[in-house]
Protein backbone atom coordinates (compact mmCIF):
# COMPACT_ATOMS: atom_id res chain seq x y z
CA UNK A 1 0.00 0.00 0.00
CA UNK A 2 0.89 3.36 -0.93
CA UNK A 3 1.75 5.57 1.65
CA UNK A 4 1.97 9.52 1.44
CA UNK A 5 3.91 11.64 2.60
CA UNK A 6 1.90 14.19 5.34
CA UNK A 7 2.10 17.80 3.98
CA UNK A 8 1.93 20.24 6.16
CA UNK A 9 -1.42 22.99 4.76
CA UNK A 10 0.60 26.40 4.14
CA UNK A 11 -1.27 28.11 7.41
CA UNK A 12 0.13 25.90 10.02
CA UNK A 13 3.64 26.27 7.96
CA UNK A 14 3.46 29.86 8.18
CA UNK A 15 2.78 29.58 12.01
CA UNK A 16 5.07 26.89 12.77
CA UNK A 17 7.55 29.93 10.79
CA UNK A 18 6.12 32.70 13.28
CA UNK A 19 6.80 30.36 16.50
CA UNK A 20 10.45 30.00 15.46
CA UNK A 21 11.34 32.67 14.36
CA UNK A 22 9.77 34.34 17.83
CA UNK A 23 11.84 31.43 19.56
CA UNK A 24 15.29 33.07 18.55
CA UNK A 25 16.82 35.59 20.82
CA UNK A 26 15.39 39.40 19.75
CA UNK A 27 18.88 40.69 20.52
CA UNK A 28 21.19 38.59 18.10
CA UNK A 29 24.18 40.31 17.37
CA UNK A 30 23.59 43.26 19.96
CA UNK A 31 26.15 44.88 22.20
CA UNK A 32 24.94 45.64 25.79
CA UNK A 33 27.36 48.91 26.78
CA UNK A 34 28.41 50.60 29.46
CA UNK A 35 28.06 54.80 28.65
CA UNK A 36 29.01 58.20 29.93
CA UNK A 37 28.68 61.58 28.69
CA UNK A 38 31.32 62.54 26.25
CA UNK A 39 32.19 65.34 29.00
CA UNK A 40 33.00 63.15 31.45
CA UNK A 41 36.02 62.91 33.12
CA UNK A 42 35.63 58.49 33.36
CA UNK A 43 37.81 56.93 31.01
CA UNK A 44 37.21 53.07 32.53
CA UNK A 45 35.86 51.03 35.26
CA UNK A 46 36.81 47.74 36.10
CA UNK A 47 34.07 44.97 37.10
CA UNK A 48 34.17 45.99 40.34
CA UNK A 49 33.79 49.33 40.23
CA UNK A 50 30.25 49.07 38.25
CA UNK A 51 28.85 45.97 40.70
CA UNK A 52 29.48 48.95 43.69
CA UNK A 53 27.96 52.02 41.54
CA UNK A 54 25.19 50.18 40.74
CA UNK A 55 24.93 49.37 44.10
CA UNK A 56 24.46 52.44 44.91
CA UNK A 57 27.86 52.69 46.62
CA UNK A 58 30.23 55.26 46.14
CA UNK A 59 32.59 55.54 43.34
CA UNK A 60 34.36 58.81 42.75
CA UNK A 61 36.33 60.18 39.56
CA UNK A 62 38.62 63.20 40.57
CA UNK A 63 36.22 63.37 43.73
CA UNK A 64 33.20 63.09 42.07
CA UNK A 65 31.00 61.17 43.10
CA UNK A 66 29.57 58.88 40.35
CA UNK A 67 26.32 58.71 39.60
CA UNK A 68 24.47 55.38 38.48
CA UNK A 69 21.39 55.61 36.60
CA UNK A 70 19.25 52.41 35.59
CA UNK A 71 17.79 51.58 32.24
CA UNK A 72 14.81 50.09 32.28
CA UNK A 73 13.17 50.84 29.19
CA UNK A 74 13.96 47.18 27.61
CA UNK A 75 13.04 44.12 29.82
CA UNK A 76 15.53 42.29 27.87
CA UNK A 77 18.26 44.66 28.57
CA UNK A 78 17.33 44.50 32.08
CA UNK A 79 17.53 40.65 32.26
CA UNK A 80 21.47 40.73 30.57
CA UNK A 81 21.92 43.71 33.13
CA UNK A 82 21.32 42.07 36.27
CA UNK A 83 22.45 38.22 35.08
CA UNK A 84 25.93 40.29 33.46
CA UNK A 85 26.65 42.88 35.49
CA UNK A 86 25.68 42.53 38.92
CA UNK A 87 25.00 38.83 38.87
CA UNK A 88 21.79 38.62 41.29
CA UNK A 89 17.83 38.10 40.06
CA UNK A 90 15.55 40.80 39.74
CA UNK A 91 13.87 40.02 43.46
CA UNK A 92 17.07 39.90 45.21
CA UNK A 93 18.94 43.08 43.41
CA UNK A 94 15.47 45.12 44.74
CA UNK A 95 15.96 43.77 48.14
CA UNK A 96 19.89 44.54 48.36
CA UNK A 97 19.49 48.19 46.87
CA UNK A 98 16.75 48.88 49.13
CA UNK A 99 18.58 47.09 52.23
CA UNK A 100 21.73 49.56 51.83
CA UNK A 101 19.33 52.56 51.56
CA UNK A 102 18.05 51.57 54.45
CA UNK A 103 20.89 51.34 55.90
CA UNK A 104 21.94 54.70 54.73
CA UNK A 105 24.76 53.22 53.23
CA UNK A 106 23.47 54.32 49.11
CA UNK A 107 21.35 56.46 47.11
CA UNK A 108 19.31 54.64 45.20
CA UNK A 109 20.16 54.72 41.83
CA UNK A 110 16.96 56.14 39.04
CA UNK A 111 15.52 54.26 37.15
CA UNK A 112 14.19 55.27 33.50
CA UNK A 113 11.75 53.09 31.30
CA UNK A 114 12.10 55.57 28.91
CA UNK A 115 15.30 55.61 26.61
CA UNK A 116 14.97 59.10 25.28
CA UNK A 117 15.15 60.52 28.76
CA UNK A 118 17.59 58.14 29.89
CA UNK A 119 20.02 59.17 26.88
CA UNK A 120 19.51 62.80 27.75
CA UNK A 121 20.09 62.36 31.37
CA UNK A 122 23.32 60.74 30.67
CA UNK A 123 24.38 63.53 28.25
CA UNK A 124 23.73 66.45 30.85
CA UNK A 125 25.82 64.67 33.71
CA UNK A 126 29.06 64.11 33.60
CA UNK A 127 29.14 62.38 36.28
CA UNK A 128 26.29 60.07 34.85
CA UNK A 129 26.66 56.17 33.95
CA UNK A 130 24.66 53.99 32.37
CA UNK A 131 24.02 51.55 29.83
CA UNK A 132 22.59 50.80 26.55
CA UNK A 133 22.50 48.67 23.46
CA UNK A 134 25.75 49.45 21.18
CA UNK A 135 23.21 50.41 18.07
CA UNK A 136 21.69 53.19 20.21
CA UNK A 137 24.55 55.32 20.89
CA UNK A 138 27.80 54.39 18.94
CA UNK A 139 26.71 56.67 16.61
CA UNK A 140 25.68 59.43 19.07
CA UNK A 141 27.75 61.70 19.55
CA UNK A 142 27.04 63.16 22.63
CA UNK A 143 28.13 59.35 24.19
CA UNK A 144 31.50 57.51 24.89
CA UNK A 145 31.35 53.94 25.51
CA UNK A 146 33.89 52.87 28.31
CA UNK A 147 33.40 48.97 27.78
CA UNK A 148 31.34 46.24 26.46
CA UNK A 149 29.41 44.80 29.46
CA UNK A 150 27.84 41.62 27.30
CA UNK A 151 27.49 40.81 23.70
CA UNK A 152 25.38 38.23 21.45
CA UNK B 1 13.96 75.08 74.29
CA UNK B 2 15.55 71.76 72.94
CA UNK B 3 11.87 70.56 71.80
CA UNK B 4 11.45 73.82 69.98
CA UNK B 5 14.97 73.72 68.04
CA UNK B 6 14.64 70.13 67.05
CA UNK B 7 11.42 70.96 65.50
CA UNK B 8 12.66 73.93 63.49
CA UNK B 9 15.73 71.75 62.55
CA UNK B 10 13.69 68.98 61.20
CA UNK B 11 11.67 71.72 59.47
CA UNK B 12 14.64 73.07 57.53
CA UNK B 13 15.87 69.26 56.79
CA UNK B 14 12.56 68.76 55.45
CA UNK B 15 12.07 71.93 53.33
CA UNK B 16 16.47 71.14 52.40
CA UNK B 17 15.02 68.48 51.29
CA UNK B 18 12.23 69.23 49.26
CA UNK B 19 13.68 72.05 47.95
CA UNK B 20 17.18 70.27 46.61
CA UNK B 21 15.05 67.37 45.57
CA UNK B 22 12.89 69.52 43.08
CA UNK B 23 16.82 70.73 41.65
CA UNK B 24 18.60 67.93 42.10
CA UNK B 25 22.08 68.09 39.60
CA UNK B 26 24.95 66.54 39.45
CA UNK B 27 26.32 66.78 42.64
CA UNK B 28 23.85 65.94 44.25
CA UNK B 29 20.96 62.84 44.68
CA UNK B 30 17.99 62.67 47.25
CA UNK B 31 15.70 59.59 48.78
CA UNK B 32 12.56 58.96 49.25
CA UNK B 33 10.86 55.63 49.87
CA UNK B 34 7.95 54.71 51.99
CA UNK B 35 7.95 50.87 53.22
CA UNK B 36 4.34 49.88 54.37
CA UNK B 37 2.72 47.00 56.06
CA UNK B 38 -1.08 46.00 56.61
CA UNK B 39 -0.81 43.36 60.00
CA UNK B 40 -3.64 41.02 60.74
CA UNK B 41 -2.81 38.58 63.86
CA UNK B 42 -4.81 35.92 66.37
CA UNK B 43 -2.73 34.55 69.47
CA UNK B 44 -4.35 32.68 71.88
CA UNK B 45 -4.17 33.78 75.26
CA UNK B 46 -3.60 37.00 74.21
CA UNK B 47 -6.41 40.10 74.62
CA UNK B 48 -4.87 41.95 72.50
CA UNK B 49 -2.04 42.62 69.42
CA UNK B 50 1.49 42.34 71.08
CA UNK B 51 3.47 45.73 70.56
CA UNK B 52 5.16 44.92 67.48
CA UNK B 53 1.82 44.45 65.68
CA UNK B 54 0.92 47.84 64.59
CA UNK B 55 -2.32 46.65 61.80
CA UNK B 56 -0.69 49.15 59.39
CA UNK B 57 2.33 51.20 59.30
CA UNK B 58 4.11 53.31 56.70
CA UNK B 59 7.95 53.99 57.05
CA UNK B 60 9.40 56.70 55.33
CA UNK B 61 12.67 56.67 54.31
CA UNK B 62 14.45 60.24 52.96
CA UNK B 63 17.85 61.24 52.55
CA UNK B 64 19.94 63.72 50.70
CA UNK B 65 23.42 63.56 49.21
CA UNK B 66 25.39 66.61 48.49
CA UNK B 67 29.67 65.92 47.56
CA UNK B 68 30.19 64.51 50.58
CA UNK B 69 27.82 65.62 52.97
CA UNK B 70 24.50 63.41 53.89
CA UNK B 71 21.27 63.79 55.51
CA UNK B 72 19.28 60.78 56.03
CA UNK B 73 16.23 59.85 58.03
CA UNK B 74 13.52 57.54 58.90
CA UNK B 75 9.99 58.57 60.19
CA UNK B 76 7.93 56.01 61.43
CA UNK B 77 3.79 56.05 61.72
CA UNK B 78 1.72 53.36 62.65
CA UNK B 79 -1.90 53.24 64.17
CA UNK B 80 -0.82 53.40 67.73
CA UNK B 81 2.61 55.97 67.38
CA UNK B 82 4.49 58.32 65.13
CA UNK B 83 8.38 58.60 65.66
CA UNK B 84 11.33 60.07 64.18
CA UNK B 85 13.25 57.15 64.49
CA UNK B 86 16.61 58.24 62.97
CA UNK B 87 18.25 61.44 62.11
CA UNK B 88 21.67 61.61 60.48
CA UNK B 89 23.85 64.43 59.14
CA UNK B 90 26.89 62.80 57.64
CA UNK B 91 30.39 63.14 56.24
CA UNK B 92 31.79 60.74 53.86
CA UNK B 93 35.29 61.47 54.48
CA UNK B 94 36.43 58.66 51.63
CA UNK B 95 34.33 56.26 49.99
CA UNK B 96 32.43 54.19 52.56
CA UNK B 97 33.88 56.01 55.59
CA UNK B 98 31.59 58.27 57.48
CA UNK B 99 30.85 60.27 60.09
CA UNK B 100 27.29 60.66 60.99
CA UNK B 101 26.17 62.85 63.89
CA UNK B 102 22.75 62.58 65.38
CA UNK B 103 19.58 59.58 66.25
CA UNK B 104 20.77 56.28 65.14
CA UNK B 105 20.29 52.40 65.51
CA UNK B 106 23.22 51.35 67.54
CA UNK B 107 24.98 49.24 65.55
CA UNK B 108 25.65 46.27 67.83
CA UNK B 109 21.73 44.92 66.82
CA UNK B 110 22.40 41.89 64.15
CA UNK B 111 18.77 42.44 62.99
CA UNK B 112 18.41 45.94 63.27
CA UNK B 113 21.17 46.94 61.57
CA UNK B 114 19.77 45.24 58.40
CA UNK B 115 16.35 45.67 58.80
CA UNK B 116 15.50 48.90 60.54
CA UNK B 117 11.83 49.20 60.41
CA UNK B 118 11.28 48.47 56.90
CA UNK B 119 8.86 45.31 57.59
CA UNK B 120 9.30 44.82 53.97
CA UNK B 121 12.84 43.74 53.72
CA UNK B 122 12.69 41.31 56.36
CA UNK B 123 11.37 37.93 55.21
CA UNK B 124 9.44 37.05 58.43
CA UNK B 125 6.60 38.74 59.83
CA UNK B 126 7.94 39.33 63.56
CA UNK B 127 11.72 39.96 64.12
CA UNK B 128 12.78 38.14 67.06
CA UNK B 129 12.53 39.04 70.88
CA UNK B 130 15.58 40.21 71.73
CA UNK B 131 15.45 42.66 68.64
CA UNK B 132 12.52 44.52 69.71
CA UNK B 133 12.72 48.00 69.93
CA UNK B 134 12.77 50.13 73.09
CA UNK B 135 8.53 51.02 73.02
CA UNK B 136 7.91 47.22 72.33
CA UNK B 137 9.36 46.51 75.60
CA UNK B 138 12.73 45.33 74.22
CA UNK B 139 15.07 44.89 76.68
CA UNK B 140 18.53 45.65 74.41
CA UNK B 141 18.32 49.68 73.89
CA UNK B 142 18.42 50.41 70.20
CA UNK B 143 18.81 53.91 69.94
CA UNK B 144 21.50 56.44 70.69
CA UNK B 145 21.89 60.27 70.26
CA UNK B 146 25.77 61.07 69.92
CA UNK B 147 28.05 60.50 66.90
CA UNK B 148 28.62 57.13 64.61
CA UNK B 149 31.14 56.06 62.70
CA UNK B 150 31.31 53.74 59.73
CA UNK B 151 33.45 52.12 57.50
CA UNK B 152 34.18 49.85 55.40
CA UNK B 153 37.95 48.68 54.09
CA UNK B 154 38.79 46.68 51.28
CA UNK B 155 41.42 43.55 52.53
CA UNK B 156 42.43 41.95 49.25
CA UNK B 157 40.69 39.59 47.16
CA UNK B 158 37.81 41.39 46.81
CA UNK B 159 36.71 40.78 50.69
CA UNK B 160 35.93 43.64 53.25
CA UNK B 161 36.01 44.52 56.82
CA UNK B 162 33.01 46.74 58.34
CA UNK B 163 33.55 48.63 61.46
CA UNK B 164 30.87 50.77 62.88
CA UNK B 165 31.15 52.24 66.34
CA UNK B 166 28.41 54.97 67.99
CA UNK B 167 28.49 56.57 71.76
CA UNK B 168 25.93 58.98 73.08
CA UNK B 169 23.27 59.25 75.27
CA UNK B 170 20.80 56.04 75.79
CA UNK B 171 17.81 55.68 76.99
CA UNK B 172 16.01 56.44 79.95
CA UNK B 173 14.03 54.03 81.81
CA UNK B 174 10.30 54.19 82.33
CA UNK B 175 7.05 52.39 83.32
CA UNK B 176 7.93 48.77 81.81
CA UNK B 177 10.05 50.50 78.58
CA UNK B 178 12.79 52.54 77.57
CA UNK B 179 12.40 55.51 76.35
CA UNK B 180 15.11 56.82 73.77
CA UNK B 181 15.87 60.52 72.89
CA UNK B 182 12.98 62.23 71.02
CA UNK B 183 13.49 64.50 68.89
CA UNK B 184 10.18 66.08 68.47
CA UNK B 185 9.07 66.24 72.11
CA UNK B 186 10.28 66.40 75.91
CA UNK B 187 12.85 63.95 77.16
CA UNK B 188 11.54 63.26 81.01
CA UNK B 189 14.26 60.72 82.56
CA UNK B 190 18.10 60.78 82.96
CA UNK B 191 19.53 59.46 79.69
CA UNK B 192 23.19 58.45 80.35
CA UNK B 193 25.98 57.24 77.96
CA UNK B 194 25.78 54.39 75.59
CA UNK B 195 28.55 52.73 73.41
CA UNK B 196 27.49 50.23 71.05
CA UNK B 197 29.92 48.49 68.24
CA UNK B 198 29.51 46.12 65.68
CA UNK B 199 32.92 44.55 63.35
CA UNK B 200 31.95 42.46 60.18
CA UNK B 201 33.74 40.56 57.40
CA UNK B 202 32.24 40.83 54.52
CA UNK B 203 33.92 37.62 51.89
CA UNK B 204 32.65 40.24 48.89
CA UNK B 205 33.12 44.09 49.53
CA UNK B 206 29.64 44.76 47.42
CA UNK B 207 27.83 41.60 49.12
CA UNK B 208 25.64 41.06 51.35
CA UNK B 209 27.07 38.01 53.42
CA UNK B 210 28.64 39.03 56.39
CA UNK B 211 29.60 37.30 59.83
CA UNK B 212 30.77 39.37 62.98
CA UNK B 213 31.15 40.22 66.75
CA UNK B 214 29.03 43.26 68.18
CA UNK B 215 29.34 44.83 71.35
CA UNK B 216 27.25 47.51 73.47
CA UNK B 217 27.51 48.69 76.89
CA UNK B 218 24.86 51.43 78.49
CA UNK B 219 24.22 52.61 81.37
CA UNK B 220 20.47 52.92 82.59
CA UNK B 221 19.00 55.13 85.10
CA UNK B 222 16.70 52.46 87.62
CA UNK B 223 16.18 55.52 89.64
CA UNK B 224 12.28 55.73 89.96
CA UNK B 225 10.73 54.44 92.72
CA UNK B 226 8.87 52.19 91.31
CA UNK B 227 11.50 50.36 89.75
CA UNK B 228 13.76 50.99 92.73
CA UNK B 229 11.46 48.86 94.63
CA UNK B 230 11.01 46.00 92.27
CA UNK B 231 15.08 45.69 91.09
CA UNK B 232 16.67 47.30 94.38
CA UNK B 233 19.16 49.32 92.22
CA UNK B 234 19.37 52.29 91.38
CA UNK B 235 20.86 52.24 88.37
CA UNK B 236 21.75 48.76 85.72
CA UNK B 237 24.64 48.89 83.33
CA UNK B 238 24.46 46.38 80.31
CA UNK B 239 27.41 45.24 78.95
CA UNK B 240 26.00 42.86 75.62
CA UNK B 241 28.78 40.32 73.67
CA UNK B 242 27.44 39.21 70.69
CA UNK B 243 28.07 36.82 67.54
CA UNK B 244 26.35 36.67 64.25
CA UNK B 245 26.16 35.80 60.32
CA UNK B 246 24.46 36.61 57.70
CA UNK B 247 25.30 33.78 54.66
CA UNK B 248 23.23 32.88 51.35
CA UNK B 249 24.25 29.60 49.85
CA UNK B 250 22.60 29.20 46.58
CA UNK B 251 19.41 28.87 47.39
CA UNK B 252 19.37 29.23 51.01
CA UNK B 253 20.04 31.84 53.44
CA UNK B 254 21.52 31.66 57.24
CA UNK B 255 20.98 34.15 59.78
CA UNK B 256 22.01 32.95 63.31
CA UNK B 257 22.37 35.40 66.46
CA UNK B 258 23.85 34.69 70.12
CA UNK B 259 23.70 37.65 72.87
CA UNK B 260 25.79 37.10 75.94
CA UNK B 261 24.01 40.11 78.49
CA UNK B 262 25.52 41.20 81.68
CA UNK B 263 23.17 43.18 84.16
CA UNK B 264 25.40 44.59 86.57
CA UNK B 265 23.23 46.62 89.51
CA UNK B 266 24.18 48.11 92.69
CA UNK B 267 26.84 46.87 95.21
CA UNK B 268 24.76 45.12 97.00
CA UNK B 269 22.31 43.46 94.40
CA UNK B 270 23.31 40.54 93.13
CA UNK B 271 24.42 40.96 89.19
CA UNK B 272 22.55 38.93 86.49
CA UNK B 273 23.60 37.88 83.34
CA UNK B 274 21.43 35.91 80.48
CA UNK B 275 22.11 34.47 77.17
CA UNK B 276 19.67 35.05 74.25
CA UNK B 277 19.90 33.29 70.80
CA UNK B 278 18.23 32.96 67.42
CA UNK B 279 18.50 31.60 64.15
CA UNK B 280 16.49 31.51 61.14
CA UNK B 281 16.83 29.78 57.66
CA UNK B 282 15.40 31.00 54.53
CA UNK B 283 14.69 29.18 51.55
CA UNK B 284 14.08 30.17 48.11
CA UNK B 285 11.48 28.17 45.93
CA UNK B 286 9.95 28.48 42.42
CA UNK B 287 6.98 31.27 41.75
CA UNK B 288 8.85 33.47 43.73
CA UNK B 289 8.28 32.12 47.19
CA UNK B 290 10.24 32.29 50.34
CA UNK B 291 9.86 29.27 52.95
CA UNK B 292 11.26 30.33 56.38
CA UNK B 293 11.75 29.06 59.93
CA UNK B 294 13.33 30.72 62.81
CA UNK B 295 13.95 29.20 66.07
CA UNK B 296 14.76 31.97 69.62
CA UNK B 297 15.55 30.37 72.35
CA UNK B 298 17.15 32.16 75.94
CA UNK B 299 18.88 31.09 79.41
CA UNK B 300 18.27 32.52 82.56
CA UNK B 301 15.55 35.17 81.55
CA UNK B 302 12.91 34.09 83.48
CA UNK B 303 15.31 34.45 86.74
CA UNK B 304 15.68 38.14 85.99
CA UNK B 305 14.33 40.52 87.64
CA UNK B 306 15.38 43.46 85.42
CA UNK B 307 14.29 41.52 82.55
CA UNK B 308 10.45 41.06 84.47
CA UNK B 309 10.87 45.15 84.69
CA UNK B 310 9.82 45.17 80.80
CA UNK B 311 6.47 42.83 81.24
CA UNK B 312 3.39 44.96 81.76
CA UNK B 313 1.08 42.51 81.59
CA UNK B 314 -1.08 44.62 79.37
CA UNK B 315 -2.69 41.64 77.40
CA UNK B 316 -0.08 41.03 74.80
CA UNK B 317 2.98 38.84 75.09
CA UNK B 318 6.33 41.45 75.85
CA UNK B 319 8.91 38.62 76.73
CA UNK B 320 9.46 35.55 74.82
CA UNK B 321 11.92 32.99 76.31
CA UNK B 322 11.25 30.88 73.21
CA UNK B 323 9.22 30.55 70.35
CA UNK B 324 9.41 28.62 67.24
CA UNK B 325 8.35 30.22 63.59
CA UNK B 326 7.49 28.93 60.56
CA UNK B 327 5.71 31.08 57.57
CA UNK B 328 5.89 31.27 53.50
CA UNK B 329 6.70 34.71 51.67
CA UNK B 330 5.00 35.51 48.37
CA UNK B 331 6.61 38.45 46.15
CA UNK B 332 3.61 38.76 44.28
CA UNK B 333 4.41 41.98 42.22
CA UNK B 334 7.71 43.99 42.28
CA UNK B 335 7.97 45.70 45.99
CA UNK B 336 4.89 43.86 46.90
CA UNK B 337 4.96 40.37 48.88
CA UNK B 338 2.48 38.82 50.99
CA UNK B 339 3.60 36.69 54.13
CA UNK B 340 2.10 33.76 56.31
CA UNK B 341 3.09 33.17 59.50
CA UNK B 342 2.62 30.69 62.38
CA UNK B 343 4.55 30.60 65.91
CA UNK B 344 4.48 29.03 69.00
CA UNK B 345 5.68 31.05 72.18
CA UNK B 346 6.48 30.06 75.85
CA UNK B 347 6.42 33.85 77.36
CA UNK B 348 7.56 34.48 81.18
CA UNK B 349 3.58 33.89 81.83
CA UNK B 350 2.30 31.39 79.57
CA UNK B 351 2.21 29.33 76.32
CA UNK B 352 0.76 30.88 73.14
CA UNK B 353 0.05 30.39 69.30
CA UNK B 354 -0.02 32.79 67.25
CA UNK B 355 -0.86 33.05 63.28
CA UNK B 356 0.07 36.32 61.55
CA UNK B 357 -0.94 37.78 58.37
CA UNK B 358 1.02 40.58 56.25
CA UNK B 359 0.71 42.54 53.29
CA UNK B 360 4.10 44.53 52.54
CA UNK B 361 5.69 46.86 50.21
CA UNK B 362 7.34 49.65 49.32
CA UNK B 363 6.69 52.53 47.40
CA UNK B 364 7.66 54.08 44.44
Amino acid sequence: MERRIPVMPWPARLLTLSLLLASLPAFANERLVLIASVDSEVEQLDSLEIRKLFLGMTVTRNSGRLRPLLNDSDVQMRNVFLQNVVSMTDTVYDRRILRLAMAGETNLPPRYTDKAALLSAVAANKLAISYAWARDVERDKRFKILRTLWHD
Amino acid sequence: MTTLFMRLLLAATFLAFSGIAAAEHEHSANEFEVFWAAEALHGTGQSHAGDDDPWLSADVLFGFTEHQFRVFGEYYVTTDEHDLERLQFGWEFTPETLLWFGRFHQPASAWNSQHHHGRYLQTAITRPFIERWEDEQGIIPQHITGALFDTRQSIGNGAAVQFAAGVGAGPAFRDEQYEPIDLLNTNPGRHRLAVSSRLAFLPEYEGANNAGLVFAHDHIDTNSPSILSRLDSHDAVLTLYGAYVDWVFDDWRVMATGYYVDVALDINTRDESFVSAYAQVERTLPFNLTAFGRVESSARMQESKFVALFDDRDGDIDIAVRREALGLRWDFLRHQAFTVELSHIDSLQQRSNEIRLQWSGVFP
